[in-house]
């Protein structure tokens, strides 16, 4: 064990004996002394063990506590943390939504009025007999109000994922980054 | 003979050990990568200290954790102030513990025991 340790006392007194048992000429009385030592430092040793053995298995038993409460602590953040993001793309995903509902709107109404000025009195020329052709073009553009907002609706929020996952990429190269940054220092 | 003063890191107690009102102080968290290193200095102050003779010591212990190592140095220290009780000095050991910490307060009742000395083992409320 060397010269430095936390039972030096305990190997002095062991190495001790062990001198004293080399030596041929001790007495009866001698013996018994030296027997006697070796006893109740034996037995001060023992019940150190049993102190010490008993105090690490509490504080073992502390440790696991904390374990278990830190554990804890993190699954209901990462929860919470989940929960937020959901909210968060409920929320992005209404935004988007709305704004792909105007951006449709504004292009029907855009539609509407080309229709109306440019191509009614082409169609009135073309088919001057039939007043349905008009109507069914509008009747189209109508029906085409619907997929066109669920297309511009997926596709403005394929846009942001893209973005939010951009974004995150740069957050956790920010953070390997930092992390780098301050080892360097520590090390420093 | 100087007060022993070693301020208190993530890893090391905080020691302070005041000659002239006898107030032994031993705060923090005990889990030193060599607690030999740690704890020889403490260990030699007293050895020292029992010399001055002093009327009374008051070992304040307020510990939130300590390794298997270091329970081993708070007993050699429980017993230096044996030493001092032996002598003739008079001896309170006060044990302090979170509220909460039943295991730190059972530990301090485990110390009262095996060292002999008068204990008070008082809680205090999580900051």
């Amino acid at each position: 064990m060397g010269g430095q340790s936390i039972y030096q006392n305990e190997l002095d007194n062991l190495e001790q004996s062990k001198e004293f048992l080399k030596r041929n000429d001790y007495s009866q009385m001698e013996l018994q002394l030296e027997f006697k030592k070796l006893v109740e430092n034996y037995e001060e040793l023992v019940d150190q063990v049993k102190i010490i053995t008993k105090i690490s298995d509490r504080l073992q038993k502390k440790l696991n506590k904390t374990n278990d409460a830190l554990e804890s602590s993190n699954n209901q953040l990462a929860e919470l943390n989940n929960q937020l993001n959901e909210t968060i793309d409920q929320l992005t995903e209404a935004k988007i939504g709305r704004r792909a509902s105007t951006i449709v709107l504004f292009i029907a109404i855009g539609l509407f009025v080309i229709s109306e000025v440019l191509l009614e009195p082409i169609i009135d020329d073309m088919f001057k007999d039939n007043a349905f052709v008009g109507l069914a073009l509008k009747l189209v553009v109508a029906i085409l109000i619907k997929p066109g907002e669920d297309f511009a609706n997926k596709y403005m929020l394929k846009q942001a994922r893209k973005k939010q996952m951009e974004e995150q990429k740069e957050k956790r190269a920010d953070k390997k980054v930092n992390k780098k940054v301050k080892k360097k220092r520590k090390i420093l | 003979m100087d007060n022993l003063i070693i301020e208190g890191t993530r890893q090391t107690p905080e020691i302070n050990f005041d000659v002239e009102s006898g107030i032994l102080k031993l705060e923090g968290r005990s889990i030193p990568e060599n607690t030999f290193e740690f704890f020889t200095p403490v260990l030699n102050w007293l050895d020292a200290y029992v010399n001055s003779s002093p009327d009374k010591i008051v070992a304040k212990i307020n510990l939130e954790y300590f390794n298997t190592s270091s329970s081993k140095y708070i007993l050699e220290i429980l017993k230096k102030l044996k030493v001092f009780k032996v002598e003739g000095t008079e001896v309170l050991v006060e044990w302090y513990y979170e509220e909460d910490d039943e295991e730190m307060m059972e530990t301090g009742e485990d110390y009262e025991d095996v060292s002999g000395l008068p204990f008070e083992i008082i809680s205090f409320e999580e900051e």
